[in-house]
């Protein structure tokens, strides 16, 4: 009675313990021909009739073999019944193990067929109680990349996740071979805890740990190999050992694990549109020039910074340069960098800050200087250019001060230097002239008075050698100097003609005048006859001597006797006549 | 008739005179009131009455300078210059707008002999150096004169050597106006307007840039080939083909 008792508690408990369960596990989907394979049946109440599926393509080489499994942990009774085979494939392919069938308690149960892929032979059969091979089969290293083709110096980034399976445990680990990037720009981003996050691999539960990130700035195009890592993992796998309380006994192993290469496909940056000034930045900027004064003095010192702001490969190109008037003195820029590394690439701010030093006063324009980058988002060039301005140096610089406070009495009086270095005001007065004008130079005017002079020589010397030739012949200049006297004389008559006394005067001092050069006779040896003498001597015809005589008498005889106009005018005519007369006939 | 134009023109001439006079009293009230643009424009109406002074020039650049317009201030104060080489407000105020400039060009220095020649050619206009030329003569023919009239041998011989001596200043003065005035031809500078100027190799654009000049440097031009090229020299020697609207010549007057 009583064990009929215990028999149903344990009936009804079994009931409610749990639901029934049956299935099938392989312990490989996956094997070489030349492996084996186990297989269980799985079921947690005993049943009757139990029917294994054939096994068609595979030969049994092992099992049936049964095994019961009964424990109780606090309080609760599990029981389990495998029914084993280990079956050996007969050719290469994909097959199917079909369903087995089992009654519990009168109710038929069935297992999900299994698909079994069969390759070629392994070439070691794996022992799959060799705790490295278990390790090689649990621990992965997987490098996983956000973007396998992006442009050149765009930030990529790599992580390094270690999985492990659920069964195995690691210990510690150890990097072996650190990969170098060497066409690459890289940081690595410090990991601050290991979290173990529960993931899946291929379809297994896994359990997995972030080892490692970095950010990748490809400085090369083309096709880009990341190295990869390479772990020494000190790894617990569990063996078939057991303790003295049923636990798995683990055996410490140390497996290399390795992340696959990797290959990058690195594309260029566009060549369209790609502006003169750009100098590799790529990503999203902001940019600008600050000055820290717009007003000072000469001789003091400011700064001008120029910074580029924003997201992207901030480290890996160089800022534009500042272009500032030569006559600034200006020192080596001060580099600085304000960036920080994450995921995502490069964050923050670069800056380059020039001492300035203006040496004189005046003002000087600050150009604007322009910045380009690349686009990621509109894959496209920008072009950021900063506003134009002008610092304005005003004042002398402070010299000087300190020796007048010396003398605390000249310190009152402000010296007015002279105007030097001080930029001048307008002019208020000009003279205008014409923007058109006619150059003396190469103009008509300007030969003329060049080349008359030279001609002005040679007239000269023609006129003087006359003058001499004349001068040379004696005689032909006493007649000349008589004819001119006679001439002049006759002229005073000719002008006082009709006043008669005036008239005779004037006419006798020209004849005597005349004589006078003609015979060269001095007037004291003045007398009719000597002239008559003399003017035969020089073979003058007596009718022009007479007339001459005539003359002279009628000039006497007019101071004491009435003489008309027309007597006057005769008397002059003859005058004229003998003269010319006297010069053509004296030898 | 006639002198009745005379005076119409001598009353007429005298009018635009005082007009000009009047718009320049004006534009330097403008400076000063800090109205620099309306100044500028004032001044420029002076110019395109066809009359210039170095003042006006001077006054002008002064007003670019300070409303911060580099190019036109050097080319104004370049312009000035070219009317009175030796004022000091100028050069003093020129000094000011360099400062102001990018560049930095070193100037080849010249040797001495043709450094000399050039600082005597240039020390008169080439029309000065052509009176001079034309009064030496003048003398020289009087004195060939004299030394021909004159009898007793010392004075001969004074006239002879002097005239001699004037005859050959003749030939230098005239020689100095050829040389100031091919100096003149030759010298072409201009300024540079635009921003920023990529000197080319070639008369082209496809051809690399051989040096950048920037706004207010001066350059030298040689030669303009297809109207729209110029060959530049820089101080420093170096020669290549600017954009003709790049540059703004001095001498267009």
């Amino acid at each position: 009675m009583k064990l009929n008792f215990y028999i149903i508690v344990f009936l009804i408990t079994s009931f409610a313990s749990a639901q029934v369960t049956f299935e099938a596990k392989v312990s490989k989907k996956k094997l070489g021909i030349n492996e084996r394979l186990r297989i269980d049946f799985v079921m947690n109440k005993d049943g009757d009739n139990f029917n294994p599926p054939s096994f068609e393509n595979f030969t049994v080489v092992g099992g049936p073999s049964q095994s019961i499994n009964n424990s109780w942990i606090n309080g609760v009774k599990s029981f389990s019944k495998t029914y084993s085979y280990f079956l050996a494939p007969k050719k290469r392919g994909k097959f199917t193990i079909g369903q087995s069938t089992i009654e519990i308690e009168g109710e038929i149960y069935k297992t999900l067929p299994i698909s079994i892929q069969v390759t070629a032979a392994v070439d070691k059969p794996k022992n799959p109680n060799d705790p490295n091979y278990i390790a090689s089969q649990n621990i992965h290293l997987v490098a996983e990349i956000s973007k396998t083709n992006p442009y050149l110096n765009e930030a990529i980034t790599v992580v390094y996740k270690l999985y492990i399976s659920p069964n195995t445990g690691v210990e510690t680990w150890r990097e072996i071979d650190n990969p170098r990037y060497s066409d690459f720009w890289s940081q690595n981003i410090n990991m601050k805890e290991l979290k173990l996050v529960n993931s899946t691999y291929k379809g297994e539960d896994y359990r997995y740990v972030i080892l490692r990130k970095t950010v990748l700035y490809p400085q090369k195009t083309g096709k880009l190999n990341i190295e990869p890592l390479s772990l020494d993992v000190k790894v617990q796998v569990p063996t078939n050992r057991r303790d003295i309380f049923g636990g798995r006994l683990m055996k410490s192993v140390h497996r290399t694990v390795a992340a696959g290469n990797r290959t990058i496909h690195v594309k260029p940056l566009p060549e369209k549109g790609k502006p003169i000034d750009f100098t590799g930045a790529v990503g999203e900027f902001n940019f600008k020039v600050t000055t820290n004064k717009r007003e000072l003095n000469a001789t003091e010192a400011f700064q001008a910074k120029i910074q580029v702001s924003g997201k992207g490969n901030l480290k890996l190109f160089k800022l534009p340069k500042l272009k500032l008037p030569s006559s600034l003195e200006v020192y080596e820029p001060e580099h600085s960098e304000n960036v920080s590394t994450n995921l995502n690439g490069m964050q923050g701010s670069i800056s380059d800050t020039y001492t300035i030093v203006p040496s004189t006063q005046g003002k000087y324009p600050f150009p604007s200087v322009s910045f380009s980058y690349f686009d990621l988002k509109t894959k496209s060039y920008k072009t950021v250019a900063s506003n134009e301005f002008i610092v304005n140096v005003t004042g002398n610089p402070l010299n000087g001060n300190i020796s007048n406070n010396k003398n605390p009495l000249t310190n009152n009086k402000q010296l007015i230097e002279p105007s030097k270095n001080q930029f001048l005001s307008f002019k208020t007065k000009t003279n205008f002239v014409p923007i058109k004008t006619t150059h003396f130079f190469k103009s008509k005017l300007f030969w003329i008075l060049l080349l008359f002079p030279f001609f002005i020589i040679p007239i000269a010397i023609v006129i003087k050698r006359k003058r001499d030739k004349r001068e040379g012949d004696v005689m032909g200049n006493k007649i000349r100097k008589a004819n001119r006297l006679a001439r002049k004389y006759l002229g005073e008559a000719k002008k006082t003609l009709g006043h008669k006394e005036a008239f005779y005067n004037a006419l006798e001092r020209a004849l005597h005048n005349y004589l006078k050069s003609k015979l060269n006779i001095e007037t004291s040896e003045f007398s009719k006859d000597k002239i008559q003498q003399l003017l035969k001597e020089k073979q003058v015809s007596n009718l022009t001597v007479t007339e001459f005589n005539d003359l002279l008498k009628s000039c006497e005889l007019a101071r004491y006797s009435p003489f008309s106009n027309v007597e006057m005018q005769q008397d002059y005519d003859k005058a004229s006549k003998v003269i010319s007369a006297i010069d053509k006939q004296m030898r | 008739m006639k002198k009745f134009i005379y005076i119409a023109i001598c009353l007429l001439s005298n009018l635009v005179v005082a007009q000009n006079n009047e718009v320049f009293t004006n534009a330097n009230s403008l400076y000063n009131e800090g109205k620099y643009q309306e100044a500028i424009q004032s001044y420029e109406s002076i110019l395109n009455n066809g009359v210039h002074s170095s003042e006006l020039y001077f006054n002008l650049a002064n007003a670019y300078y300070k409303s911060n317009q580099i190019a036109p201030s050097i080319y104004y104060y370049e312009k000035a210059k070219q009317l009175s080489p030796y004022d000091k407000d100028i050069n003093n105020n020129l000094s000011f707008a360099k400062n102001m400039t990018i560049d930095v060009i070193d100037n080849i220095p010249e040797t001495g002999f043709s450094r000399m020649i050039k600082s005597i050619t240039n020390t008169f206009n080439f029309d000065t150096w052509a009176v001079f030329s034309v009064a030496f003569v003048f003398l020289f023919v009087l004195l060939s004169l004299a030394y021909y009239f004159s009898y007793s041998t010392t004075k001969k011989r004074l006239f002879f050597i002097s005239s001699f001596i004037v005859l050959s200043f003749a030939i230098i003065t005239l020689f100095l106006a050829f040389q100031k005035e091919a100096y003149n031809k030759n010298d072409n500078p201009a300024i540079v307007f635009a921003q920023e100027s990529n000197v080319k190799n070639e008369p082209n654009l496809r051809s690399g840039t051989a040096f950048v000049l920037h706004e207010g440097t001066k350059v030298e031009i040689l030669e303009t080939y297809n109207k729209n090229w110029t060959k530049i020299k820089i101080a420093n020697g170096k020669t290549g083909w600017i954009a003709n609207n790049d540059i703004k010549p001095i001498k267009d007057f």
